[in-house]
């Protein structure tokens, strides 16, 4: 049943994963993201860690590429595919990933150990995940929160809605309309 | 796990049971909508079809059966239909994880001198009781935005694509303080477990002479006001009801993010927007409202205890839901910066300052 399960979502996980990569629509290539982050929570809950797959789900799929669809869904307002790319392009693209790809298994099958994990290794309920967090690994967790707090300074900075910059921006000319 | 095939028959039952009710309360509550908004308005609403035109949703449903389904020529053939779908699935799915009454042991049953059912199964009234809980509901709810952007972008109609630009920043912004509001109710029941957080509304907070008792209800807790109204206003600005709906808004953008939709796409949006209102309300009662109890009354592990904590359930759930409609006839519509600005300047700090506020409550055991 367990073994079912995986396969059809591990399946779902990979086709999904290749759409992003070799769709035109860049909308649909975000949405096939959303659809494999979703294949990987179900792992995370054959592994019984319901917590990380809700989190998994919540960051990834209900924050971060909502933000991503956003972004191209406005800058792609008629539905363009990408043009065709040029053949040499093509060449260097498809040889230099099937050199990663073959790099990739051969490292796996040279080194990865399968081998099947303790029952409960994944146990990470909100307790024992908060208790690491604000206990071991405070003082990452606190640099990671100063760091997300510069690159929000830093977004309101470029976007000038810091008080040093407000200063107004000239309104453009409308045709027709004498200037006073 | 170890489950049988009792289990599963057991869990396909509950599953029936509350997608039943789920997929009954859009008509239901589109007549609610629509007789409520009569009695507002003072005028008599839908009184044709059946009694008191109890059955004007089922030939609104004949009628969205009925009409030619169009799909716009510039659209995005696939994720134009497939957007109504992505809607739908998260306010189906949210109340998998949500208590709906007591649980109580199945007493055995006899046909005919055989034992149908052996006894002393525990049968507890929830789809399914995950340790991560409310987590479950915040994450599938977040993929509800997907199904307006999704609508809006695919239908290649400019103000679909306002509404959904709309929609997304609104439940974005929202969200936060959705969840942070129930951070304090989380605080107190110590679990993400909603059973666990019904298990201890069952309580009460002071018992005075005996028989002046008050249920610990969160909402009941002056701890909790703060949190009780952010989620409560968090919960129509995420299910873009009005005062918050300006994701169809219809004196601005024609109808948002469904305009091109028709026939049962368009049924499938307004079936959505009802399911989530219901789960959300289901959210509400569970969280504040002390979800299946019946206060001043201990209702035993029995099948009767069972049916009285359900009809509670469903009582309060059903109050929340004439609220939403109540509010949407009541209060008109607010400007879209005004509603940017509440949700990111007052009612997240509101509900920062709610767990700091329930914090020091714990600290100093008043909870």
């Amino acid at each position: 049943m367990e073994y079912a399960i995986f396969f059809v979502f591990a399946a779902i996980a990979v086709v999904f994963a290749l759409l992003v990569v070799l769709h035109r629509n860049p909308v649909v290539g975000a949405l096939s993201l959303v659809a494999s982050f979703f294949a990987l929570a179900v792992m995370y809950v054959l592994l019984e860690a319901p917590f990380l797959a809700a989190l998994q789900i919540i960051v990834y799929a209900g924050a971060i590429m909502v933000l991503f669809l956003f972004v191209i869904m406005l800058l792609n307002l008629q539905h363009m595919a990408e043009p065709a790319t040029r053949p040499v392009q093509q060449f260097l693209s498809y040889t230099s990933s099937a050199a990663f790809a073959i790099g990739l298994i051969y490292y796996l099958l040279k080194y990865a150990v399968f081998e099947a994990l303790p029952s409960g290794f994944f146990a990470a309920d909100a307790r024992t995940v908060g208790i690491r967090m604000f206990e071991a690994y405070v003082f990452p967790f606190e640099m990671v929160s100063i760091l997300l707090l510069a690159a929000i300074v830093g977004a309101l900075t470029l976007s000038g809605r810091m008080t040093g910059s407000r200063e107004k921006v000239p309104a453009p000319e409308q045709p027709g309309v004498e200037a006073r | 796990m170890a489950f049988d095939l009792t289990d599963i028959l057991l869990s396909i039952l509950k599953i029936a049971i509350i997608l039943g009710i789920w997929l009954n309360v859009t008509p239901i509550m589109v007549w609610v909508e629509r007789r409520g908004s009569a009695l507002i308005q003072d005028r008599p609403g839908p009184n044709r079809v059946g009694p008191l035109g109890l059955l004007q949703s089922f030939a609104d449903a004949l009628k969205f059966i009925m009409k030619e389904d169009i799909i716009p020529a510039k659209a995005h053939k696939w994720l134009y239909t497939l957007a109504p779908t992505f809607g739908l699935l998260p306010a189906i799915t949210t109340i998998a994880v949500v208590p709906w009454g007591r649980s109580f042991t199945i007493p055995e049953m006899h046909l005919f001198g055989r034992t149908l059912f052996e006894g002393g199964r525990w049968f507890n009234p929830i789809v399914a009781d995950v340790s991560a809980g409310i987590l479950v509901i915040f994450a599938l709810a977040s993929l509800g935005v997907y199904g307006i952007t999704i609508a809006g972008w695919a239908s290649a109609n400019k103000y679909a694509m306002f509404g959904a630009i709309r929609a997304s920043a609104q439940m974005i912004s929202y969200e936060l303080s959705l969840t942070l509001a129930a951070v304090s109710v989380l605080l107190v029941a110590g679990s993400l477990r909603l059973t666990e957080v019904v298990a201890q509304q069952t309580n009460y907070y002071f018992v005075l002479f005996d028989f002046i008792k008050l249920p610990a209800w969160n909402v009941l807790s002056p701890a909790m006001w703060l949190s009780f109204i952010v989620f409560t206003v968090s919960a129509f600005a995420e299910t873009n009801r009005l005062p918050f709906d300006f994701a169809e808004a219809e004196a601005e953008l024609v109808a948002g993010y469904h305009t091109e939709y028709s026939s049962m796409k368009f049924a499938l949006f307004f079936m959505a927007e009802y399911m989530a209102m219901a789960t959300m309300s289901a959210l509400i009662t569970t969280l504040y409202l002390g979800g299946w109890d019946i206060p001043w009354y201990n209702e035993p592990a029995t099948f009767l205890g069972f049916l009285l904590s359900f009809a509670a359930f469903l009582v309060k759930m059903g109050f929340l839901l004439f609220v939403f409609v109540w509010v949407r006839w009541t209060i008109p519509r607010l400007k879209y910066d005004i509603l940017m600005r509440l949700g990111w300047k007052v009612f997240l700090p509101m509900a920062f300052i709610n767990i700091v506020i329930v914090a020091a409550f714990i600290a100093a055991r008043w909870i």
